[in-house]
């Protein structure tokens, strides 16, 4: 399952590099992996306005681009350099959304397996 | 396919197919197809102006005939007609009229398939690297006509390394793609220069010969000459048509973004704003090749073809003049002639470093084509020619040696900053 772990890698950097130019006290990642692909679930503590949800909405709704997502993709979360770019996330992913809850706001992307219930996981404690 | 896909595709087919008509109507049917026959037979590494070797007709027909077979591909492929295949389309046609030819591009593109399939993917994850790495076609037809004595046996050669060549280009571009993290735009470049290195040290070892080769056109006819600026209008007034406000406001818009790869700007702002900006870039770069009277042949046209297909792909006037700006000072500090075809291809395909400028600003977009220059000059020799994008692979190596130097500042700076918030008192 070479590949899949690679992709969770690399989805999980650049999801990650996003949230973290953002300053946050607290991060959490969750993976959690199916036979036919996974779920990744990244939670902050930070309070985003509706117009910079629906932007971010907008980069992982982007339709499956297979010509970018097999040759640009292979750049996804190993950038060091310039913000991240969650539109080359959307490329590559079956279902992304992010939502804002109470403390904080919740990034799910999934690919391939569609058992995951993602509903139990909350962010725990109080942020800085 | 959505509507406005539909609409792009059949514009594309018509202003190809208008350019074919061109060459046969200039050159007559006869000349046109003998010459097309003729480049199918010739060396290509760089540079063989086409427009000389055959003739205008000829040329232009044949790189027809190669963007054409891009086109096709992606169509069949049923990938989006949007700006990364504008780009690739636009870069065919342009290297169709100085080293592509249908024939020797064939068996890359084949190489690439073959590619994908080993890797138990499907084409369509591939399929820009098989357009682009049409730079590699020279490796064909040197092995094919000058290295070997030209028969059957050259030529099964030929394609075999060729298809060779292409199944090793999907992953070594993958890797190329993390030296300069997206600020080269013409990874292919770098990629197929750095698979010339390999191919030329293997001929070379083997007892060939590939010396240098300059077929230059100097004094290309009007048709070459008046082909940009008429393109260029009709972008601009295909761009304009529905709705002029828009396409201007998003051409603006177009400036305001990096163009780092992949800078999609068909999606990212819209297809009108990006045929605004095709045509503005058109005019630019032939306006400076007119201005310093630089012939309009085939790989002056090339290039400037490339810059008006990456106008949907990452290359706009804000990131484009910077580095325009350092070759040009570049030219005039290293006493080199503004019409040497070596200065006049580095200005307009230079701009492959454009993301620099677009996400560092103009210094820095002016010390890449600064250094630019002095690399594309030696790197040539390098592959022998064996890359038509040798001004993408000394660029990859610019980007990934100035990516490098940015990140370490970077860096630095960073530490700098979090000691010092560390020192501030609660």
């Amino acid at each position: 399952m070479k590949n899949r772990n690679d992709l969770a890698l690399h989805l999980m950097s650049e999801v990650a590099h996003f949230i973290l130019e953002s300053d946050p006290c607290r991060m959490i990642v969750s993976v959690h992996l199916e036979g036919d692909g996974f779920h990744l679930m990244m939670m902050d503590d930070l309070e985003r306005d509706e117009k910079e949800i629906e932007e971010i909405n907008g980069m992982l709704h982007v339709a499956q681009r297979p010509e970018l997502s097999g040759y640009y993709g292979s750049m996804t979360g190993l950038e060091s350099l310039g913000q991240a770019r969650l539109n080359m996330v959307g490329w590559q992913i079956k279902y992304g959304q992010i939502i804002q809850r109470e403390g904080g706001s919740r990034i799910d992307l999934l690919v391939g397996g569609q058992d995951f219930d993602p509903t139990p996981f909350e962010l725990p404690g109080e942020g800085c | 396919m959505t509507y406005q896909e539909k609409v792009l595709y059949r514009q594309t087919w018509i202003i190809l197919i208008g350019i074919g008509v061109t060459g046969i109507v200039v050159q007559g049917w006869h000349s046109a197809i003998q010459g097309i026959w003729e480049l199918q037979l010739h060396p290509a590494r760089l540079i063989n102006d086409y427009t000389i070797i055959a003739n205008t007709g000829a040329a232009l027909v044949n790189a027809v005939f190669v963007a054409g077979i891009g086109l096709v591909i992606a169509r069949v492929t049923g990938v989006r007609i949007s700006g990364p295949v504008i780009a690739a389309v636009y870069t065919m046609l342009g290297f169709g009229l100085f080293g592509k030819t249908p024939i020797n591009s064939f068996p890359i593109i084949l190489g690439v398939y073959l590619s994908s399939r080993i890797a138990r993917t499907t084409f369509d994850k591939y399929l820009l690297i098989a357009l682009f790495g049409t730079a590699l076609a020279p490796v064909v037809s040197a092995i094919a006509v000058e290295v070997i004595t030209p028969g059957i046996t050259s030529w099964v050669l030929a394609v075999a390394v060729g298809i060779a060549v292409g199944i090793i280009l999907p992953p070594t571009a993958m890797v190329m793609l993390r030296f300069h993290q997206g600020f080269n735009l013409y990874n292919i470049g770098l990629t197929s220069g750095f698979l010339g290195l390999f191919v030329a040290s293997l001929v070379i070892a083997a007892g060939g010969e590939l010396p240098g080769t300059m077929i230059w056109n100097e004094s290309p006819d009007l048709t070459l000459f008046l082909l940009i600026p008429v393109l260029s209008l009709l972008f601009i007034i295909l761009g304009l048509l529905r709705d002029p406000r828009r396409g201007w406001r998003d051409n603006i818009k177009i400036n305001t973004l990096t163009g780092r790869l992949p800078s999609d700007f068909m999606d990212l702002v819209s297809i009108h704003g990006s045929l605004v900006n095709m045509g503005i870039l058109g005019f630019l770069s032939w306006g400076y090749c007119v201005a310093v009277g630089a012939p309009l042949n085939g790989p002056v046209l090339g290039g400037i073809f490339t810059i008006i297909g990456f106008g949907a792909f990452g290359k706009h006037v804000k990131n484009c003049l910077p580095v325009m700006t350092g070759v040009f000072v570049a030219t005039l500090v290293f006493q080199v002639s503004l019409t040497a075809p070596g200065a006049i291809l580095a200005l307009l395909f230079g701009t492959t470093l454009a993301p620099i400028a677009g996400e560092f600003g103009f210094s820095l977009g002016f010390v890449a084509g600064f250094i630019h220059l002095a690399m594309v000059s030696r790197s040539g020799a390098w592959h022998t020619g064996m890359s038509l994008y040798n001004n993408g692979f000394a660029g990859g190596l610019t980007a990934t040696l100035m990516a490098a130097a940015i990140e370490w500042y970077q860096a630095i700076l960073g530490t700098e900053k979090k000691e010092k918030t560390h020192e501030e008192p609660k």
